[in-house]
């Protein structure tokens, strides 16, 4: 993990002296990595349940709504352990 | 170039966003117990990978014996963006020496980027493009994260069932934060379903984890598509 990250620090300079970056290959790296974190709350949700989902909805709505991850991570978090505490 | 002043710089710049970091540390350090690292194994992760994202979407795959290709796959796939920040800051990378090149990187993150970016193209603010900014700024955030990471691991185990305070869904909600942030433009839209859509529909399919793989393939080829047809770039 760390030399996989490292490495993806340290090479964009190295390669990019090589090679130019088109739309196309912006495009894939742009999409890649909000593919994977959409694809991994999709799972988190369709494994899970109503709970899942709601504490997910919030979270992305207080982001779009006050534009800050931590405030959005605590109301999703707060939903989910109230939910538990509430329904079980 | 890249020296101790700018180092010191960046630093100072972002010691409060630092303050941010280290709840999020705090969630990644209780998330991981949780899910059966131990807390110095999970100090060690973050101290040495450094990337939020990454270090909770390995978190799923984390059953014995370790599945090293799709951790490996997945951390490349959610690091991958680390590429494109790094060719933004080339002109001023490869303007260093060899050995000094290798310095400047290998605490690159979101927010040290955006911050020494700025003050790179506008020559920092004696007219001077000082490289150490992001290297401070990175420092900053990295004790931070770490910091964050130990309280969580050490004092998050104590408190039993974490479901009660939601912490089984703090990573849930930072990656759909980071998501709803991410969807700004409608051309980001079409890959963020695709990749939803293969997720789910793979999940029965195939391995723990390569879902994950297979969706982020398959949004990124809809991104490069959107890419090339994107007008005027």
């Amino acid at each position: 993990m760390a030399l996989t990250t490292l490495a993806t620090r340290v090479l964009g300079p190295a390669i990019m002296s090589r090679f130019s970056v088109t739309p196309v290959l912006e495009g894939f790296l742009n999409a890649l990595s909000s593919s994977v974190i959409v694809a991994i709350v999709a799972t988190v949700v369709a494994q899970g349940g109503w709970r899942e989902a709601a504490a997910v909805a919030l979270a992305a709505g207080v982001m779009l709504a006050a534009r800050s991850a931590v405030w959005a991570m605590l109301a999703g978090a707060t939903c989910a352990a109230l939910w538990r505490v509430a329904l079980g | 170039m890249l020296d101790g002043r700018g180092v010191r710089a960046g630093f100072l710049r972002l010691a409060p966003v630092g303050v941010f970091a280290a709840p999020f540390g705090l969630a990644f350090g209780a998330a991981a117990v949780e899910h059966g690292l131990l807390p110095l194994e999970t100090l060690i992760m973050s101290a040495t990978v450094f990337a939020g994202a990454a270090q909770f979407a390995v978190l799923d795959l984390w059953s014995h014996p370790l599945p090293l290709l799709s951790i490996a796959l997945t951390v490349l796939a959610v690091n991958a963006r680390h590429l494109l920040l790094g060719a933004a800051l080339s002109p001023w990378v490869n303007a260093l020496p060899w050995p000094r090149r290798l310095l400047a990187l290998p605490l690159l993150s979101d927010a040290n980027f955006a911050d020494s970016y700025r003050s790179l193209r506008e020559g920092g603010g004696d007219g001077v493009a000082n490289l150490g900014v992001l290297v401070g700024g990175g420092l900053a955030l990295w004790l931070a994260w770490t910091a964050g990471t130990a309280l969580g691991a050490y004092a998050g185990s104590g408190l039993g069932d974490l479901g009660r305070f939601g912490i089984d869904l703090v990573m849930a909600c930072f990656f759909a934060a980071v998501a709803a942030g991410d969807l700004k433009t409608p051309s980001s839209l079409l890959p963020a379903a695709v990749a939803a859509a293969v997720a789910v529909l793979a999940l029965e399919a195939v391995p723990a984890g390569w879902n994950i793989i297979l969706a982020a393939l398959a949004g990124a080829s809809v991104g490069a598509l959107t890419g090339r047809l994107r007008p005027g770039r």
